[in-house]
């Protein structure tokens, strides 16, 4: 057993997991961090908000800006995901997706202002290339018609055998998809766009935690109701009143994206032709002191991310499996998990960051509690499935590490790699919030309205992610754990 | 003659794995191909189907149908090259009656009849190979390729089947695993045996030998 493939890539990310605690700053910063939690987690019990109409107001913006992201996401995804044979477009859109829509609005924000436009380019650019992707996965993994057989009318034959049986995966990759753009929309209010995340986070600042667990709890219920209101019959409807509803559509400015692309992003000592050596130097001086410190934090964050998350599945599948739990304990560790996954991890690591200060202990645990909720939900789905013979073992830590652990052990494998590159962008952009990772430095250039470093510094972001992306995918080829889980396995059947 | 090879080889991902066969079809016959799975019939039967693409039809060990596609529309799919596209796109909401009798007149020789418009992946797997088998008599080409079109199916739906397809198709070659099958409903047999042809004769001259040598074929 410990000369398996498993064993050999569990322990391999085991050691760098540990190496990356030795490195990581966990400390807790806040002066009183006990009495800060209490507090917070005791103002669930007075929720209120002061304004329900700007509350209102923004769940409308949130939902509409989120609707009209999709909308158009699977308009160019199922465009280019007929041209994902191309390397071409597979390069440009592994590119576009390695960008955390976050950051996206950081850029369009600079080129547009802060507006309607900016938070939906924000959010389509990544997410069409997403979709695309998927897509392209899903089309050709529920081919089931031969192409000897195909014949001249390319348009009849793809309706005719490749959209029926592709359809309903469609269809349920794009409702998690949209709520994925949901949790998106609203975060992008913390860097300044007026949706929930504006609000929650002035909220927070002002310490009107009541208020904080009003937003949370009506979000919890929106984003759990999804599959009622958003569906086949509302959707042109949700997608007509939400162009109705936010209007202004206006910002864009031809002038402004020319500069930034011709300008803006060109690395200062070229643009001003001060030639090769000035270009090295501050190539260097940036490499040394943002890059190199910045890639090293993100790498930090995310390997020991990836390993808090591990052990958080673990401990938790159990409980939202009916091998291990009786039908209450399922349902409440259900709804726990639920509650868990519904909170973006930007918004976990912002409460956390409130309470514990700022290291990395708040990204960690954020993005512990995201991820680790998510694999435990599908581990423990996959597990009830699971058939055992009738005189299998009445103990339960039997069962766990003879039966039913050495089974799922390479899904779980698999779902941590996959996982692992959205952790990886997840770390990154957390950098907003102070951690120093890439996007700390990402988000300081643009405050310093040093769009070149921005640029530079995003490059590096992408290049990681893609090299992560890589890496996992050879690690599951490596495991053999070749069953498909991009498209299908994770839209989070409920 | 329907097909003609001379000395050829055959390979699959760059194998060969038939050698030097040679044998003739005329047309108006009905062939049993003989073999284990993996003796390289299904190759056989996709090599002959795609020398002749313009004649033939083709059934697929697989099948190839569309799952969340009623029964018939996995049958239209025969002939989207033959109509228009937007014929094809209002087939799909509105079928044409004469489209839906001329599919209903082919499903009823097969006693599938109920399941016109039942989506495929509800049906049995015999019942799917009567689909399949549907839509190549559906193409109307002379002659038929398939690849074990009625490994599922009963003696009795068996002989039904056999009996609609010679009525349906001039020429006849379909790979089998089933020698009583073969011999009961075929007109000549080919049985082949580690990349060769180890027999090849009429049923009607087969003797107690040959018959012990198909089963040896298909063992």
């Amino acid at each position: 057993m410990f000369a398996s493939k498993n064993f050999k890539v569990s322990f391999l990310f085991v050691l760098i997991g540990l190496i990356s605690l030795y490195f990581a700053d966990l400390e807790i910063t806040t002066i009183d961090a006990t009495s800060l939690s209490q507090d917070f987690f005791f103002s669930i019990f007075s929720m209120e908000f002061n304004n329900y109409s700007v509350l209102l107001e923004a769940f409308l913006r949130t939902i509409s800006i989120a609707v009209l992201a999709i909308f158009f996401s699977i308009i160019f995804g199922a465009i280019l995901s007929l041209f994902f044979n191309s390397l071409l477009v597979r390069i440009s859109l592994a590119f576009t997706r390695s960008i955390h829509e976050l950051f996206w609005a950081l850029i369009f924000l600079q080129i547009f202002g802060l507006n309607t436009l900016t938070a939906l380019l924000a959010i389509v650019i990544p997410y069409s290339a997403t979709l695309a992707k998927v897509y392209a996965e899903i089309l050709q993994e529920n081919d089931t018609f031969t192409d000897t057989l195909r014949g001249k009318d390319k348009l009849s034959y793809f309706i005719y055998t490749k959209i029926p049986d592709a359809l309903p995966h469609l269809i349920s990759y794009t409702r998690y998809r949209f709520e994925c753009a949901l949790r998106s929309t609203a975060i992008l209010g913390f860097v300044g766009i007026t949706t929930l995340g504006y609000y929650l986070s002035s909220s927070f600042m002002q310490g009107l935690y009541h208020e904080v667990w009003l937003i949370l709890i009506v979000f919890y219920v929106i984003v759990a109701s999804i599959k009622k209101w958003f569906n086949k019959y509302t959707f042109i409807p949700l997608v007509i009143a939400s162009f109705l509803y936010l209007d202004d559509f206006s910002g864009f400015n031809l002038a402004n994206l020319k500069r930034f692309f011709t300008q803006d992003i060109i690395p200062y000592p070229i643009k001003n032709d001060l030639g090769l050596q000035s270009t090295i130097s501050w190539f260097e001086k940036i490499f040394v002191n943002e890059i190199l410190p910045g890639a090293t934090n993100t790498l930090v964050l995310t390997q020991l991310s990836l390993l808090l998350t591990a052990i958080l599945t673990l401990i938790l599948f159990p409980l939202v499996s009916s091998k291990f739990t009786n039908k209450p304990t399922k349902i409440s560790a259900h709804i726990f998990l639920v509650v868990l996954r519904s909170t973006p991890e930007y918004i976990l690591a912002y409460i956390f960051l409130q309470l514990f200060g700022p290291s990395m202990l708040p990204a960690a645990l954020a993005l512990m509690l995201h991820n680790g909720s998510i694999i435990s939900h599908l581990i423990g789905h996959d597990t009830d499935a699971m058939k055992l013979r009738i005189d299998v073992t009445k103990r339960k830590t039997e069962l766990y590490f003879y039966e039913v652990l050495p089974r799922i052990y390479g899904q779980f494998l698999a779902f941590l790699f996959y996982r692992w590159e959205i952790i990886m962008r997840e770390s990154a952009i957390l950098g907003v919030l102070g951690i120093t990772t890439l996007g700390f430095y990402i988000d300081s250039a643009i405050e310093d309205f040093r769009l070149d470093k921005m640029f530079l510094l995003l490059l590096v972001t992408a290049f990681l992610n893609i090299l992560v992306d890589v890496i996992s995918k050879k690690a599951r080829e490596y495991l053999r754990a070749t069953k498909h889980i991009s498209a299908c396995d994770l839209r989070q059947n409920k | 003659m329907a097909f003609s090879l001379n000395n050829e080889s055959i390979s699959y991902n760059d194998q060969i794995i038939l050698h030097s066969l040679s044998f003739n079809i005329k047309r108006g016959e009905s062939v049993a191909l003989l073999g284990k799975s993996g003796s390289g019939k299904s190759t056989l039967i996709k090599k002959l189907y795609e020398s002749r693409k313009e004649e033939s039809s083709y059934i697929p060990q697989e099948l190839s149908l569309v799952e969340n596609l009623s029964v018939y529309n996995n049958i239209y799919v025969a002939k989207l090259d033959e109509f228009s596209t937007i014929h094809n796109l209002i087939n799909l909401v509105k079928p044409a009656k004469k489209d839906v009798d001329s599919v209903t007149s082919i499903i009823k020789q097969l006693e599938l009849e109920d399941k016109l418009l039942q989506k495929v992946h509800d049906l049995s797997g015999g019942q799917k190979q009567r689909v399949a088998i549907s839509r190549a008599i559906y193409e109307d080409k002379s002659i038929l390729l398939a690849d074990e079109p009625i490994s599922a199916l009963d003696e009795y739906l068996s002989s039904i089947v056999t009996r609609t397809l010679k009525k349906n198709f001039e020429t006849i070659v379909c790979a089998l695993h089933n020698v009583e099958v073969a011999t009961k409903n075929f007109e000549r047999v080919i049985g082949l045996k580690n990349s060769k042809i180890i027999i090849d004769k009429k049923c009607s001259d087969l003797n107690a030998d040959d018959i012990q040598k198909l089963y040896y074929v298909c063992e």
